[in-house]
């Protein structure tokens, strides 16, 4: 055992030199102009405290912004390419782990796509236990956002105080799926097993204790005038500009803007629902948390009433018998039969979209597939992220630069999604 | 000759003897050791009130505990807030109360690095010279008859040695020679000037109302305290502390998300364990002096038993009330951008703090009349 | 759609959210939301189907190979045994715990237990042969204490001084017999590969005039599929029995 690599000594005498050039992804003719100009340029990133693992080169005057350029790609892991050399089913844990708390939006669009190549219609049962899911992801995600964003504005409660509140919701997500994040459970047909009727009423017992528990947040953050004075009136997008840059998601609704995939081409349960788009009209970080907040009750509510309908439909049968193909017994839990089910899963010739507004944003997959193989020819994913990474950049202009982490938790940049 | 025989006489025993701490609970137990020769010397030092105030209250000993129990509490108390348990693996038994002490062993046990662009003999010493103006304050604030220096013009004294500290943090600053610390330098240079002057006017409406710069005459002026007297400059005083020590939501200069502890960025080890208490310890000296200026300092019910002992006991209860507001504020608050903040010291601040003013003017004339 | 309008709020409104502030925090310092479990002194409960350490019975193992052909992460190999069957073995260090393996395991050879805090000294450690699988893994318990969040209008944290059983009782999959049948029996060349590929020895292959047959035992042949998809012209397949 003593021979092994790690444990043998090694040693550290690497001359240390700063090196003479430095990459920069931008043009000479620009760093040059900034100098000429009285400007200067910094450098926010990589491994900067208050961003993620992207960069930001920002060139300032005095404390101005003048105009920001994104760097993205330090967490780019290649989901696309990974995904062409790996089964269908495979890739449904791949697709999530570019947004992990979105686990639910982000693989029901990928199973979405395949189920349109399928031509599979879901289970009426699992179309609601899927937005319940969708859902829960949505609001996990936006309390991550929000304790994101109150780390950026030095607010150590506002911080605890959502991921606290994950936790429930996390909860949930345990007790249908078996597991606290990456789920995986939204499977082509349905899902991988039936939510047996305690679960679901633990779901509806959380979405009340959210509630109750998010009126003392309102209070101690979202309303709390240090966080308005931050966050008002600061990177405000108008409504043209907004549908200029492509922001999509909550920052276009907060922007004036009401489009929201799941009103546009309902898909799952959405359309049998009741439920409210939240618009804002400002478009400054402030309406974009808000419309988020908003959101978060919509959610809520959007559980409430999908539990309130399976109260009606009767368990069993959450797997759809079209992909099934003979092995009918697995309809309410795929447990035994996954691989005798989806591992030979071949699509048909033909490229298949679909769009899904996860928590962030407009979604999309898009899968090519050539017939006859078991993994996809090719695999596309534009995640919100990549979207309203332009409007981001150009809502910091002309702000100062200690409004960037405002903005930036406002946006709820999460450069994996982003780099995918 | 007569010279060596005043100093003799002013490091006697019986010098001290008459300026001493009295306890009538321990007393017995003092007069025993008293006897004793060598200890009795020894007792008799520590008892006597300049040295009482300088190692036990309000110095060395309470700073340090407070310390100890201020850096602790903050985060227990923010824990309990976020719904969280907070410090408490070591010690257990008593909630992880010397968390504190194993952090600053932790510090100590690490590597210090000095950083190549940095000035090194300003980089190592400033954080041991700010303790000069961080703890000379002490010697003035006194606690019923106890006082390290008794002088009427204790209260300008406090507030100019206390105004020294920024000068040094700004020392840091440029010593540390990164962008962080220029940046949070910067901040920390325009807080100062924000805050000092409603600082310095509500002291100034305090000195007015009392019609004293005395802390021990302030003290004992204070049958009704200063706070009833001057709510606004009790609050101009409470804000501008939040300031001065920035604190949230005034925790610009050391903003961790944005410039990662500002001047304190390139610090490491033991170094950074004192850079970090700087903070704590000014809040501590603007506690006390919130308290004697407005909270009526050693005033309170006289406990005969602890004879001299309960001013200090009241004085230190008030002080702790003063810093644990100031440590609630932090789960509270968002921190103001820097021109956010600015603008509210130079307009509102400095507005109120003028209204703070003519009150004191105002009580001023009242008490000559 | 809901309009949502903000506007900044003037003094008196905004002395008002300062005081909600702090009173919401004097609240919650007095009578705290505490939800944090002590996690080694107290266990969260679980519940069974938590998706944790894999344990596997090699009694119920037909060596399919299912497990190892689902796994997203490559995490399962398969390793001979000394019966001449192959079992499979799981590297921790790749293993995302999606349990699709258990979901494909036709005869509930693997199972899922609560266990998921499992300490390794290195990566090589990491990687679990088949005989580590049958038995739990080693755990220090040092927890009295199960937890269970309660939500009854408010996160209500249940103590119950008892240990979780962390290795629930799995209900088996209903097995349903399958066999390997040979379809087009004219177009089988005979090469053999399905009878070395055999783990049960159920494949034969008899020579009647001349003609070499292919021979599978049903009563033998458990459903595998392994000579169903190593045969190179793809005659044969799985049919119910």
């Amino acid at each position: 055992m003593s021979e092994r690599e790690g444990e043998r000594e090694m040693l550290l005498d690497v001359p240390v030199e700063p090196p003479v050039e430095m990459f920069l992804p931008i043009p000479r003719r620009f760093l040059e102009d900034a100098y000429r100009n009285d400007d200067y340029i910094v450098l926010v990133g990589p491994q900067h405290p208050g961003s993620g693992h992207m960069r930001i080169i920002l060139r300032i005057k005095g404390d101005i912004i003048v105009e920001a350029i994104p760097d993205p790609g330090y967490v780019h892991r290649s989901m696309e390419k990974l995904a062409e050399n790996r089964l269908y089913i495979q890739n449904i844990p791949l697709m999530e782990r570019p947004a992990i708390m979105d686990t639910g939006n982000v693989t029901l669009g990928y199973v979405r796509a395949i189920e349109q190549a399928l031509g599979i219609e879901v289970p009426e049962r699992a179309k609601y236990i899927r937005t319940v899911l969708a859902e829960l992801s949505r609001i996990g995600t936006h309390l991550y956002d929000a304790g994101i964003l109150a780390v950026f504005l030095g607010h150590t409660t506002g911080f605890m105080w959502p991921f606290a509140l994950r936790e429930p919701v996390i909860e949930a997500m345990t007790r249908i799926s078996g597991t606290r994040i990456t789920s995986s459970f939204i499977i082509p047909g349905g899902i991988r097993r039936d939510v047996p009727w305690e679960t679901l009423e633990f779901v509806r017992r959380v979405t009340y204790v959210l509630e109750r528990r998010l009126k003392g947040f309102e209070k101690i953050f979202i309303k709390n005038p240090s966080v308005i004075a931050r966050l008002k009136d600061v990177g405000v997008l108008s409504k043209q500009e907004a549908i200029k840059f492509g922001v999509v998601g909550p920052f276009l609704r907060a922007s004036g803007v009401e489009y929201d995939v799941r009103r546009v081409e309902p898909y799952e349960a959405y359309d049998s629902l009741n439920w409210d788009v939240p618009v804002a009209d400002e478009g400054d970080s402030y309406s974009r948390f808000l419309v988020r907040v908003e959101e978060i009750f919509q959610s809520l509510s959007i559980i409430r009433q999908a539990i309130n309908e399976l109260r009606s439909i009767p368990e069993g049968n959450v797997i759809s018998p079209d992909v099934l193909d003979g092995y009918e017994e697995a309809s309410s839990d795929i447990r035994g039969y996954f691989y005798r089910v989806f591992g030979n899963l071949v699509l048909p010739y033909g490229e298949y979209t679909s769009l899904t507004e996860a928590s962030r944003g407009t979604l999309l997959y898009s899968i090519i597939s050539d017939g006859e193989s078991n993994v996809p020819y090719r695999v596309r994913v534009v995640t919100p992220g990549w979207y309203y990474l332009k409007g981001f950049m150009e809502s910091l202009r002309g702000e100062r630069l200690a409004d960037l982490q405002a903005i930036y938790g406002s946006f709820g940049y999460f450069p994996p999604e982003a780099d995918r | 000759m007569e010279a060596v025989y005043e100093l003799l006489k002013a490091v006697s025993k019986e010098h001290f003897m008459e300026n001493m701490v009295s306890i009538p609970l321990i007393q017995p137990v003092i007069d025993n050791l008293l006897n004793i020769p060598l200890v009795g010397y020894v007792v008799a030092l520590i008892l006597w009130k300049p040295m009482f105030a300088l190692l036990i209250f309000p110095g060395l000993l309470t700073l340090m505990t407070v310390l100890l129990f201020i850096i602790w509490f903050e985060r227990k108390l923010t824990a309990r807030i976020q719904w969280r348990r907070g410090p408490l693996e070591i010690l257990r038994w008593a909630g992880g109360i010397i968390q504190a002490l194993a952090d600053g062993l932790r510090y100590f046990f690490q590597e210090v690095i000095v950083h190549r662009d940095a000035h090194k003999p300003y980089f190592i010493q400033l954080p041991i010279l700010i303790f000069i103006p961080v703890l000379l304050p002490l010697l003035f604030i006194p606690a019923g008859s106890i006082v390290g220096i008794k002088t009427p013009y204790a209260l300008p004294v406090v507030v100019a040695i206390v105004s020294l500290i920024p000068v040094f943090i700004v020392a840091i600053g440029w010593a540390s020679n990164s962008r962080f610390a220029y940046v949070g330098t910067i901040r920390e240079a325009f807080m100062y000037f924000a805050y000092e002057i409603p600082f310095i006017l509500s002291v100034v409406a305090m000195i007015l109302v009392y019609g004293t710069a005395d802390m021990t005459a302030i003290v004992e002026k204070q049958t009704i305290p200063g706070i009833i007297l001057n709510p606004v400059a009790a609050l101009v005083f409470f804000i501008s502390t939040i300031m001065a020590t920035s604190r949230l939501p005034f925790e610009i200069p050391e903003a961790d998300q944005e410039i990662a502890f500002g001047p304190f960025v390139e610090y490491s080890g033991i170094m950074f364990g004192l850079v970090m208490t700087i903070a704590y310890e000014k809040m501590y000296i603007l506690a006390l002096l919130m308290s004697v200026l407005f909270l009526g300092g050693g005033n309170g019910f006289p406990i005969p038993l602890l004879g001299d002992l309960a001013p200090v006991i009241w004085m230190f209860l008030k002080t702790m009330a003063v810093m644990v507001a100031l440590a609630f504020l932090r789960s509270i608050y968002a921190r103001f951008r820097l021109d956010q903040a600015l603008r509210l010291s130079w307009t509102t601040m400095l507005k109120i703090s003028a209204v703070a003013v003519l009150i004191g003017a105002a009580l001023n004339i009242a008490q000559v009349a | 759609m809901i309009k949502i309008k903000v506007r900044k709020p003037d003094m008196v409104e905004n002395i008002k959210l300062h005081l909600d502030a702090l009173l919401t925090g004097v609240k919650e310092a007095v009578k705290p939301g505490t939800i944090t479990i002590e996690y080694p002194r107290e266990r969260r409960w679980l519940p069974d189907s938590f998706r944790g350490y894999i344990l596997f019975t090699p009694e119920n193992c037909i060596s399919c190979f299912q497990c190892s052909f689902v796994c997203p992460a490559n995490a399962i190999l398969m390793k001979k045994s000394e019966n001449n069957r192959y079992y499979p073995s799981i590297d921790y260090a790749k293993c995302i715990f999606c349990h699709f393996c258990v979901d494909s395991c036709p005869g509930s050879a693997l199972r899922q237990t609560k266990i998921h805090d499992v300490v390794y000294i290195d990566l090589d450690e990491m990687f679990c042969p088949t005989e580590n699988m049958i038995n739990p893994p080693e755990i220090v318990r040092e927890d009295e204490y199960t937890v269970e969040y309660l939500m009854d209008l408010d996160i209500i944290l249940k103590r119950v001084k008892e240990r979780d059983d962390l290795i629930p009782e799995v209900k088996p999959v209903e097995i349903i017999k399958e066999y390997s049948s040979c379809y087009e029996p004219d177009s089988c060349l005979a090469c053999g590969i399905c009878v070395s590929s055999c783990p049960n020895e159920a494949i034969s292959i008899t020579s009647l005039d001349g003609e070499k047959r292919l021979k599978i035992d049903a009563d033998r042949c458990t459903g595998c599929g392994i000579c169903v998809k190593e045969c190179p012209v793809q005659i044969l397949k799985l049919v119910k029995g």
